[in-house]
């Protein structure tokens, strides 16, 4: 019941937002809905696990930081793209790189995927099946080691954080 | 006509005119840039940011009304579902075979699954 409260939260609040109109009414109506879809999607979620409404809430913070971060990287892979985009000639040294990651749950696994994929100049291809090596390509792969060192060390910190 | 509508309709036009330019910039690059993988780099990035842009012109334009929180959810599932629709173009082409461009210097995912 109470995982089930837990779960629904956010749920309720993305249907806040999808209908329009953020109101308590609204979100009471969303938490209801909540289990709805919540229960045929339940391999997803951590069930095995205990969890605890202190624990995700302390969390918060800790999310917060890791979406300003986000906001930031993506402003930045953007003007990266788009100089590489406007010059007259093109030339770049694209290349696919093995990265190792230290995550081990499936929504850290996500989550730095899709990170690593909307930061500057790198896009995730695939995971490898026994989940610990990221294929990432970049548009500037001159430097692998650079690469691993600058994932592991600005990225993977705040996905640790925030999602494990 | 307050004076802080029209800072916010000025800020509108500013964030619209941005994400335009950026869309813009995404499809220089989807046309310019060498091959799928590089591509991939183009749309996602740029075009999502783009696409925002659009969205927060809305929300600022409509302000929190039903329109303008329904424009930000929009955009908060672009930047969310981009990513992973790159990853599948992405793999699904190494997969069938669709080779690096030939300025690419390394390949560490080819001999991972052959």
């Amino acid at each position: 019941m109470k995982r089930y409260l837990l779960y629904s939260a956010p749920l309720a609040l993305l249907w806040c937002f999808v209908h329009g109109d953020v109101t308590i009414l609204n979100f009471l109506f969303g938490l209801v809905l909540g289990p709805f879809v919540i229960k045929p999607f339940k391999p997803l979620y951590k069930f095995g696990q205990e969890v605890s409404f202190k624990d995700a809430i302390s969390r918060i913070p800790k999310e917060i930081k890791y979406f300003v971060m986000l906001i930031i990287e993506i402003i930045k892979a953007c003007i990266v793209v788009g100089k590489i985009v406007i010059q007259p000639k093109i030339d770049i040294k694209p290349g696919i790189i093995a990265v190792p990651i230290d995550t081990k749950t499936h929504a850290g696994i996500t989550a730095i995927a899709n990170t690593i994929t909307l930061t500057p100049g790198t896009l995730t291809l695939d995971v490898s099946d026994d989940e610990s090596v990221l294929y990432v390509h970049c548009i500037d792969a001159s430097d692998p080691d650079g690469v691993r060192e600058s994932i592991k060390h600005d990225l993977e910190k705040y996905i640790l954080e925030a999602f494990e | 006509m307050s004076s802080i509508d029209i800072v916010l309709e000025l800020l509108s036009n500013i964030v619209l005119i941005i994400g335009l330019v950026f869309v813009f910039l995404g499809m220089l690059g989807l046309l310019r840039l060498p091959d799928v993988y590089n591509r991939m780099h183009a749309t996602t990035k740029i075009g999502t940011v783009g696409a925002f842009g659009v969205m927060l012109s809305i929300l600022l334009k409509v302000g929190f009304s039903p329109m303008g929180v329904k424009a930000l959810t929009v955009g908060l599932f672009l930047l969310l579902t981009a990513p992973i629709a790159a990853h599948m173009i992405g793999r699904a082409a190494h997969r069938h075979g669709v080779e690096l461009c030939k300025e690419s210097i390394i390949d560490e995912y080819g001999k991972s699954y052959k």
